[in-house]
């Protein structure tokens, strides 16, 4: 769906131009065991949390989770700051690569290079820990809400591990 | 000896398509997992605002979080792209120097993506 006859062309034609032009740049971060052995284990615990609250909540009973919120905000942030720990390089390459992205479709993506993709990701799962949590303290959270909360959760943790696992190469 | 240029075009072309055959794959099913859930959180939400069980205090939230969503997406989808042209670029190295390696005689260290020079 993404890459027709002529992105496959693109690819190889950048790739042949790096290695013509003797560029040795690493283009993405390297593989970290450690990272991917946290997100999966992030993943049970906020699954195992988010089955929990998923028929809702109420306020009332919200001390009994507090602790469990709080354990995994704080593996979720800890684990941010370990992927992001990797260098990510910013150079003539990658800006190649974006400008020719940019030309696909779209204006082109103004991010903070410097990190990998999954760490944004991450944070956002932390983030919306930390809003289910924060909601459930205040008023609870209904079924609906919690079904919401893990729509979101699902979708950033599917970006974190695909790219993660992709690192392995 | 000297080089086999068109048998040397031709592994340089099966090494490439190996690699984006294997990642286009996974760019594909990425991309389908994530465009269904993004629209189905849409409509979730949708939902969940018209009839009043998404509440005021996590309206905007999962508002914000939606277009946050997508651009997370494009985002990650562009670092597979980044990443898959390194594999390509080393790859196709890997069948230049053994070429090279094989016609001279001697045995040169392949060098990978990373190395500084």
């Amino acid at each position: 769906m993404f890459l027709r006859p002529l992105a496959f062309v693109r690819l190889a034609t950048l790739a042949l131009w790096l290695l013509l032009s003797g560029c040795a740049t690493q283009l993405a971060p390297a593989y970290d065991r450690a990272v991917v052995d946290g997100l999966n284990a992030a993943t049970v615990e906020t699954m195992a949390l988010l089955a929990g609250v998923s028929a809702g909540t109420t306020q009332a009973s919200f001390p009994v989770r507090e602790d469990r919120y709080n354990q995994l905000i704080g593996r979720l942030e800890a684990l941010a700051l370990l992927a992001g720990a990797r260098p990510v390089p910013k150079n003539k390459v990658t800006d190649t690569i974006n400008s020719l992205l940019a030309e696909r479709g779209g204006p082109p993506l103004d991010d903070d290079g410097s990190t990998a993709p999954s760490v944004h990701a991450i944070k956002k799962i932390a983030e919306t820990v930390t809003k289910l949590r924060d909601t459930d303290r205040k008023q609870g959270v209904n079924a609906f809400e919690a079904m919401a909360f893990k729509g979101q959760i699902a979708i950033y943790l599917d970006q974190a591990i695909t790219y993660e696992n992709f690192l392995q190469r | 000896m000297p080089l086999d240029i068109s048998q040397l075009v031709l592994d340089m072309q099966a090494a490439a398509t190996s690699v984006l055959k294997a990642d286009v794959t996974t760019f594909r099913g990425f991309s389908d997992r994530q465009l269904k859930a993004i629209a189905q959180q849409a409509e979730l939400v949708r939902l969940g605002i018209t009839t009043g069980q998404i509440t005021d205090e996590t309206r905007e939230f999962f508002l914000d979080g939606l277009e946050d969503m997508a651009l997370s997406f494009a985002r990650t989808l562009r670092g597979l792209l980044i990443a898959t042209v390194e594999k390509v670029w080393n790859a196709l190295v890997g069948v230049l120097w053994k070429a090279i390696s094989t016609a001279t005689g001697l045995i040169l260290p392949i060098p990978t993506l990373g190395a500084d020079r």
